[in-house]
């Protein structure tokens, strides 16, 4: 038996198998939880059940018992591999793994083109596959904007050559500068999923409207990052308590409010499909269970650092937790926390920002906003919100694989026979201390370092790519 | 003997800590009222005076100081302004490292700067000033100028008067003031007071004239119009009305009541121009220049204190 050690070039050959033994199966699409064998041929799934292996496959029993005696400070891990090869099959035993869909993140900077020693298309893939990811969306404030069909079928082409969906998201006015109205027909046409300034906020309220209805016309999602300038110019972190202690300008939660307060009233004229971004505050939370009561088509969601931290990790003036918008208060983050137990938060999205070093390592005043996301945001929600606080965990898979794909208009994955195989194994017994050596994104600035997490993820199977984490 | 190695905040204080700096800064008082102001205290140490951001009074004092104990001190002035600010800060501390000194003073113009600075150094600092943060040394020199006048703090009423939201010094202050057992009343406008006032425990007048007959101490603060990139209070004529000490609020207040204020003043904004101008027979209230002679001896104490630690 030969030991697989699969890294960024991982296709599995084409007359070979892979075959997930005894994996917890929680498929949300289907609406089933069962005890299974997964088998994968090239790239599809071929079959759903106890396989007769003809006593082919001995299965390792004892890979799982060898855990007790490998709890060390950093983490506890298998000692054994997850997956063997024998003779053209893979094997991966996924005793006490579950299997889900993969996930998807709406929110990603992948940096590319323009800031290519942050992250680029590829090293992104790379921490997306870590992360449990088959697919994602990134936002288009790269240097240049992707604000033109070029860029968009650009970012569709390079993907492509990872084997990987990436969703491009185009900006929706020229060059992020909120003044004029890009090329919405032709954007979509060429594979735009979904239009965003992300990043900024178009602050004329005429411009909005007229953007709102054009979008409406052509039926693109906007992805709006909500931000009120002259609440927020200046502004280092949320207004409130700390912001007052520490003597750093302060943004109110009212540059939130504002804007989604307006961009709700559009869409009640306009009919757009609005998702609101990262939101930070408990009124905005508010607002869209009112605007989900009057039935339009408004959907939001939350970041994994939202969830869990608050203003008060400024308290040492640490520049990892300077992020736009701010980490609020801790009503705030309760509100948000509750907003996903209650289903108004519709999503969670990393916002995964990759900043150099050199861009958080220094005074508050100083720093770049953002932090890091893809690795990191499973581990994050199924510890905070399953673990931690007992959110089902076939919830959370629908809220980080399902959900994203239907609010885009994308077909989410399902493990059942015929389909593509896009599926994420993670154990849920299993944890890190997150450290630099953890990541595979090139950036580190992780809100998560030093952090212990659940719910590594052991495995993305990607069609005929199989990632598998060490 | 210090609890702490560095002083970067007034909260890392004990009440122990001020009383040992304020009985040293009396001692050393007392050196500078000799023919000979210096003693060798601190012969053979270091002390490096790095300022980011325009500072000549607060330089002055230090370097006087250090001056005064007989330490080296060596003046590092850079415009945060001239260089990318990030950069400038981490190569600066790299180079400072690898010199040798003893102690750090610094002021810049980033809130929490010295928080980062000594997370990447391993030398003491003292905080000169950082951004909108806090001012500690402006506080403990301040609190020396009240011990002179009152010899005690509990029971003692301060009205701190103008740009708080703005001001390191009004946030220094605030919490010595506290620490040290005195009522603490801000006399502003919402325009110019932090959003959350809870850390401090204190309370809020909106006019001068509610508080002048009572105080014993009136606080002005510096209000720099000039510097305001959006006019967020309304006009000087407002400011006088409500916020200027002028000669008839001078003379309302209490027999032995002071006058303070971290200069340097704008006249005719928060204290007018015939207050400043009074002849010293009648402005004996009036402490603006004994805080800043009483400055050298409290930085004196803070520097020898620092030093002569372990």
């Amino acid at each position: 038996m030969t030991e697989l050690i699969y890294n960024k070039t991982n296709m599995i050959p084409e007359d070979n198998e892979l075959f997930i033994k005894n994996a917890r199966i929680i498929d949300p699409a289907q609406g089933i939880d069962t005890r299974d064998d997964i088998l994968i041929r090239n790239g599809t799934i071929r079959s759903i059940g106890k396989t007769d292996t003809g006593g082919n496959f001995p299965v390792e029993r004892d890979i799982k018992e060898s855990n007790s005696a490998d709890k060390n400070v950093t983490g506890n891990k298998n000692t054994k591999p997850l997956a063997v090869l024998k003779g053209k099959t893979v094997i991966i035993d996924a005793d006490g793994l579950i299997a889900c869909p993969s996930f998807f993140d709406m929110h990603v900077h992948l940096r590319e083109p323009g800031n290519e020693e942050e992250e680029d298309i590829e090293s992104g893939i790379n921490a997306a596959a870590h992360g449990g990811f088959s697919s994602l969306c990134c936002m288009p404030n790269t240097e240049p904007p992707i604000d033109n069909e070029y860029l968009v079928k650009y970012i569709i082409n390079r993907s492509k050559e990872f084997d990987f969906e990436v969703y491009p998201v185009a900006a929706m006015t020229k060059k992020l500068e909120g003044t004029e109205m890009t090329d919405f027909g032709l954007l979509k046409e060429n594979g735009a999923i979904a239009l965003s300034d992300d990043g900024r906020c178009v602050q004329e309220p005429k411009l909005m409207y007229e953007i709102m209805k054009y979008a409406s016309y052509f039926d693109i999602p906007l992805i709006l990052h909500e931000e009120d300038y002259s609440f927020s110019k200046s502004g280092l972190m949320h207004e409130g308590y700390f912001s007052s202690k520490l003597g750093l300008d302060g943004i109110s939660s009212l540059s939130e409010i504002l804007m989604i307060q307006r961009d709700i009233e559009f869409a009640k004229r306009t009919k757009a499909k609005v998702h609101f971004t990262h939101i930070s505050a408990m009124e905005s939370v508010r607002l869209i269970k009112m605007a989900k009561e009057d039935g339009l088509p408004v959907t939001c969601d939350v970041t994994p650092h939202h969830l869990v931290f608050d203003d008060s990790s400024l308290e040492k003036y640490d520049a990892t937790f300077k992020i736009n918008p701010p980490l609020r208060s801790s009503r705030d983050r309760q509100a948000l926390e509750e907003g996903i137990r209650n289903g108004i938060i519709d999503i969670i999205a990393s916002d995964h920002a990759p900043h150099l070093e050199a861009e958080k390592n220094t005074t508050v005043k100083s720093a770049a906003n953002g932090v890091t996301g893809l690795e990191t945001m499973f581990a994050c929600a199924f510890t905070k919100l399953c673990r931690d606080s007992r959110l089902g965990i076939d919830r959370l898979i629908n809220i980080l694989s399902v959900k994203p794909r239907k609010i885009l208009g994308i077909n989410p994955p399902s493990i059942k026979q015929g389909e593509k195989a896009e599926i994420t194994l993670f154990d849920p017994e299993s944890w890190r201390i997150i450290d630099d050596g953890f990541f595979n994104s090139k950036s580190k600035n992780s809100a998560f370092k030093g952090q212990k997490l659940y719910g590594m993820v052991c495995a993305t199977v990607n069609g005929k790519k199989v990632r598998i984490n060490n | 003997m210090l609890s702490v190695k560095n002083v970067i905040d007034i909260d890392d204080l004990s009440v122990d800590d001020v009383e040992i700096i304020l009985e040293n800064a009396d001692t050393f008082n007392e050196v500078l009222e000799r023919d000979l102001k210096k003693v060798p205290a601190l012969r053979g140490k270091t002390i490096i005076n790095m300022f980011f951001e325009n500072s000549t009074r607060t330089r002055i004092s230090f370097e006087l100081a250090a001056k005064r104990l007989s330490a080296d001190i060596i003046n590092f002035s850079s415009s945060a302004s001239s260089l990318k600010k990030g950069e400038s800060i981490i190569d600066t501390i790299k180079t400072i490292r690898s010199m040798i000194a003893d102690l750090l003073v610094i002021r810049h113009s980033d809130s929490g700067v010295m928080s980062f600075i000594s997370r990447n150094i391993d030398l003491p600092v003292i905080n000169a000033g950082d951004g909108k943060h806090q001012h500690p040394t402006q506080a403990l020199l301040d609190l020396y100028t009240i011990k002179k006048s009152f010899g005690k703090f509990k029971g003692l009423s301060v009205a701190i008067a103008g740009d708080i939201v703005n001001s390191r010094v009004a946030r220094s202050n605030m919490l010595l003031f506290k620490k040290m057992g005195m009522e603490v009343t801000l006399v502003s406008a919402p325009m110019l007071l932090p959003e959350d006032l809870s850390h401090y425990d204190v309370s809020v007048k909106g006019c001068i004239d509610e508080i002048i007959k009572t105080v014993d101490i009136l606080y002005m603060l510096r209000m720099q119009f000039e510097r305001q990139e959006r006019k967020y209070y309304p006009s000087v004529k407002e400011y006088n009305r409500f916020l200027e000490l002028d000669e008839k609020r001078l003379n309302m207040m209490k027999k032995r009541s002071l006058v303070m204020h971290p200069g340097p003043v704008n006249r005719d904004i928060e204290i007018s121009e015939s207050v400043m101008n009074l002849e010293k027979s009648m402005a004996e209230k009036i402490k603006i220049n004994e805080q800043v002679r009483n400055g050298v001896a409290v930085r004196m104490a803070l520097i020898y204190l620092i030093l002569t630690k372990d």
